[in-house]
């Protein structure tokens, strides 16, 4: 299974917000995005799922081919991995939430 | 320490538990290894387990530092009717206890389970972190 990457199309369309180019550093950092954009934060939070995911698929090739050394090796890596993609569909519902409720607001 | 550590540091001990368990599975199988007084016995393994931390750092977890080997000198056992016995009659047994090993397999498997209930409660704590907010 493979996720295609999304940054090409939100990165040049969505201009950060003042405050969270300035005040996330850490959650920036930590997720390899330079310029502070959600956008790219949210990319490259996909790249480390999707990397994560092939380190998994890679596993159970190995276990199926009976090159798997250890089993729990396999079942924590699926395990990591299934809490990623969830905290990665939680933060990006959440965008999309608060998106819709600024759509939602009145003039 | 990242955001998986716990499940990360539970892992690196699963992994030595499992070791552990190759060590006194060895152990058990040549119990009975006998040799000739000639040659040195079977050796008993075992593990030297190491904090991954030990030489600084905070990653946490436990690695298998190296193996160490048990008495090569053995039990000498008079069986004069045994094929590899010597003029005396003498054989060489693995000096092996057979109660300890068994006791440390169950140290072994307990600790496994130990550290695999670790990687299904962190993954719970970060699932109900998940659904802080959702109602």
């Amino acid at each position: 299974m493979s996720v295609a990457p999304i940054s090409a199309v939100l990165t040049s369309s969505v201009t950060p917000t003042a405050y969270i180019s300035s005040a996330s550093p850490a959650g920036a950092a930590a997720a390899g995005a330079t310029d502070g954009a959600f956008a790219s934060t949210l990319a490259s939070s996909v790249d480390g799922l999707q990397a994560m995911q092939a380190k998994t698929s890679d596993l159970a090739v190995k276990a199926v081919t009976g090159n798997l050394a250890d089993v729990h090796d396999y079942t924590i890596s699926a395990t990591e991995s299934a809490v990623a993609m969830e905290l990665t569909a939680t933060v990006r519902n959440r965008a999309v939430e608060a998106f819709n409720e600024i759509m939602r607001m009145q003039a | 320490m990242g955001t998986f550590a716990a499940i990360g540091i539970a892992g690196s001990a699963l992994g030595t538990y499992r070791k552990w368990l190759d060590a006194v599975s060895d152990n058990l199988a040549n119990l009975n290894t006998v040799r000739a007084t000639d040659e040195t016995a079977f050796q008993a393994r075992y593990i030297v387990a190491q904090a991954n931390d030990a030489q600084g750092g905070d990653s946490g977890g436990v690695h298998v530092a190296a193996a160490a080997y048990g008495s090569a000198e053995g039990r000498i056992v008079y069986e004069p009717n045994h094929p590899l016995a010597d003029a005396e009659g003498n054989v060489r047994y693995p000096d092996i206890d057979m109660a300890s090993q068994m006791t440390q397999l169950i140290m072994a498997q307990r600790g496994y389970q130990a550290n695999a209930s670790v990687v299904d409660r962190a993954r719970e704590m970060y699932t109900t972190a998940l659904q802080i907010g959702r109602s």
